[in-house]
């Protein structure tokens, strides 16, 4: 059986796009076909629920119960892929109880392959969150997220500053999600489905939809650039590395 | 069977070469055989295909999401209804970067929709520089070189707006004379009225309009050319 694989999409500050990245984690996947399922920690209600709830649960990280729900599962659940979407402000908090009940030590022993994404805010507090995660990361792929897509103007960091922080972490990547129209962006929300199916012009019940033209394309576009993203990094490889095999086993 | 939606994008990246002239009487050539159509004017400063066919033609803006939705949704729209757009040279740069980004082949490809850029020449090196842009950047677009013959010394930069795989040999719009050209220019002026009232065939404007037509109903017949070849190889 396939090694279980956890991902993990926090940031110490809220409002700076995890449930954007967790949502595209989500299509991107599924577009793979790994079988995936959610955690979404913004209890009692949640936001990644909205878009993906047939494979989303609400879960509160603070509860035991909720935590052996997502991390007791992990090998006899269907879905070889869990994703977690953690609230804003947990990050260090979980990856602090993650150690405590033994998880880390698994990713360790290469018992399951787990997954960081850190999405930085614009400050310069991020920094100093890298700083404080970096404890957390020698067992795990590391991935820092530059987010623009709410307008997001800055990251106008010193290189060099930034490089320090960045290169604390081993084998770290860093990834940008670029920006999206802003009124593509506002239908996808209002129209509640994966970006995927906004593409394809279906809604969350899989029937037709009748989204503009001009708004899909700009969709697409830009799930077409996060996704070219994850694959420059190679994130199928990081979380099932079976499936890359079969992959280039088909393609030899 | 369906038949697909033509969609005429008539354009250059120079002002002054008779864009709108060509819109317009495209747009009149739908008219004279009794079909509706649907023209969009797309020039941000002043609207002169809107002034001659009101009731043929919306303004359409490409200056935000919402002028962009209005325009290209009814682009990609299946309805059998010619579209005829008039894109002034400001806005040329833009109106491609938006097709390339919301990748408007694959749309119409996907659906009975047949578009067809009409690229009306110049020998200035922007225009060089425009045409060779699209036939590079979208080589799925049927693409078509206009040499309008009021545009002097047009005949010399032939060589620079080559024929395309998908469009075909370019066409000619023959040259009218500065007087007929102002009268052709007012503003309620309409070629399907003039066809109607006049009884002189060999009149200049007639014989010019009959050319005109001629290479619009080609440029058809391109279009249907290319809707049936793929269905030709896969049978032969």
């Amino acid at each position: 059986m396939a090694k279980p694989a956890v991902i993990l999409v926090g940031a110490d500050k809220g409002g700076v796009g995890k449930t954007t990245v967790s949502r595209a984690l989500l299509d991107y996947f599924i577009a793979h076909n790994i079988a995936t399922r959610a955690f979404d920690t913004e209890s009692p209600k949640g936001t990644l629920k909205r878009f993906h709830p047939e494979v989303t649960e609400v879960v509160d990280m603070h509860s035991t119960a909720d935590q052996m729900k997502i991390f007791d599962t992990l090998s006899s659940n269907n879905a070889q892929l869990t994703v977690i979407d953690v609230r804003a402000g947990l990050l260090s908090t979980t990856l602090r109880a993650l150690r405590e009940i033994g998880f880390l030590d698994a990713a360790k022993k290469s018992q399951l392959a787990f997954t960081v994404f850190h999405i930085l805010g614009p400050s310069i507090a991020s920094l100093g969150e890298i700083d404080e995660t970096a404890g957390f990361m020698d067992d795990a792929h590391y991935i820092l997220v530059k987010n623009f897509i709410n307008n997001t103007t800055f990251f106008e960091w010193d290189p060099a500053t930034y490089n320090s922080y960045f290169n604390k972490i081993k084998d770290a990547h860093d990834i940008t999600i670029p920006k999206l129209n802003e009124m593509a962006c506002e239908q996808v929300e209002v129209a509640s489905v994966p970006y995927a199916s906004f593409v394809a012009n279906k809604t969350g019940e899989g029937q037709p939809a009748n989204y503009s033209f001009v708004l899909r394309g700009y969709v697409r576009h830009w799930l077409g650039n996060v996704w070219a993203e994850f694959d420059r990094v190679k994130l199928i490889d990081m979380v099932a590395p079976e499936l890359q095999r079969k992959g280039a086993a088909r393609q030899a | 069977m369906q038949r697909r939606t033509p969609v005429f994008i008539v354009t250059s990246s120079r002002p002054r070469v008779g864009k709108t002239l060509i819109a317009r009487a495209l747009t009149e050539y739908f008219c004279a055989q009794s079909r509706p159509v649907a023209a969009f004017d797309v020039n941000p400063d002043e609207f002169k295909l809107i002034d001659h066919l009101p009731a043929d033609t919306a303004a359409a803006s490409i200056n935000d999401t919402r002028g962009e939705m209005a325009l290209f949704d009814q682009l990609v729209l299946e309805d059998e209804v010619p579209k005829v757009v008039d894109l002034g040279h400001q806005t040329f740069d833009h109106f491609f970067a938006v097709v390339r980004e919301i990748d408007f082949a694959s749309e119409v490809r996907r659906r009975a929709v047949a578009p067809m850029v009409l690229f009306v020449a110049d020998p200035d090196e922007r225009a060089r520089q425009g045409y060779a842009m699209l036939k590079d950047r979208f080589p799925d677009l049927p693409l078509v070189s206009v040499f309008n013959e009021n545009v002097p010394q047009i005949m010399r930069c032939r060589a620079e707006f080559p024929p395309t795989r998908l469009g075909g040999e370019p066409i000619g719009i023959p040259a009218l004379t500065p007087v007929v050209r102002s009268v052709v220019d007012r503003r309620n002026f309409s070629f399907v009225a003039y066809v109607e009232k006049t009884n002189d065939t060999t009149s200049e404007l007639y014989e010019w309009l009959r050319r005109v037509f001629i290479s619009f109903r080609e440029l058809e017949v391109r279009l249907l050319l290319g809707e049936i070849t793929p269905q030709l190889r896969h049978s032969a």
